[in-house]
């Protein structure tokens, strides 16, 4: 994401991470009980996994997260009017890349003449899921993390 | 449910479905094309408070990730 985040930038589109809440918690980094500790794991993402990005910091209680659907790694992206125009529920940078793509070139098809109408589609999409990257992930958080998602999921 | 209540519940201390799945709600989130809600947050650089409009309102379009480090 951060890459697509540079590929973008020129062409009016900004890229953001919120820091939302702990969906993994272990021993190295226990679930949240205040906002100071909310910074400081916020910080360790973006020294950690290199977040080039500009992170914000939700409310303790989530408030924003919870508004746009509580799911662990999802990606939004808003027009300047606040709309949303594209929502999925788990981030891929191919998904996110292919929608800003087609918003850009709107601009380039009605200086071509076309007449442009909006509707809406729900797809399912297929991202690749590197397991032993994730387990890696799971491991830095502790084994309480790991031990808690194989119980759940194997 | 009282504010401390909805922190620890938000926060929760282990990942079994009972404490994450009741918590996904994709299906009713803002539709697509009308105004979205707005929610001050923080900027992790300097402590500063913002929120979703002063950022989708700075670019044609802008692009959320919603995460963690976990």
């Amino acid at each position: 994401m951060n890459n697509l985040a540079e590929r973008f930038a020129d062409r009016k589109v900004g890229s953001v991470f919120v820091y939302t809440h702990e969906a993994h918690p272990g021993e190295n980094y226990l679930h949240l009980t205040s906002i100071e500790q909310k910074f400081r794991h916020a910080a360790e993402l973006r020294d950690q996994l290199c977040v080039t990005r500009p992170i914000l910091v939700d409310a303790l209680d989530g408030a924003c997260h919870r508004a746009y659907g509580t799911m662990p790694n999802m990606t939004w992206i808003f027009n300047r009017r606040g709309r949303p125009v594209y929502k999925a529920n788990w981030t891929d940078s191919v998904s996110v890349g292919n929608a800003l793509d087609d918003v850009l070139a709107l601009p380039r098809r009605r200086r071509e003449g076309k007449r442009l109408t909006p509707f809406n589609v729900e797809r399912v999409e297929y991202r690749e899921n590197d397991r032993e990257a994730f387990y890696r992930g799971l491991e830095r958080c502790g084994p309480k993390a790991v031990r808690e998602f194989k119980a759940v999921f194997g | 449910m009282s504010a401390d209540d909805l922190i620890a519940r938000y926060n929760y201390d282990e990942f079994v479905p009972e404490k994450f799945e009741t918590q996904m709600s994709f299906g009713d989130t803002p539709p697509l094309d009308e105004p979205a809600p707005n929610f001050p947050l923080w900027r992790l650089e300097d402590g500063g408070e913002t929120d979703l409009a002063a950022l989708w309102s700075a670019n044609a379009y802008t692009v959320v990730e919603f995460g963690s480090f976990t």
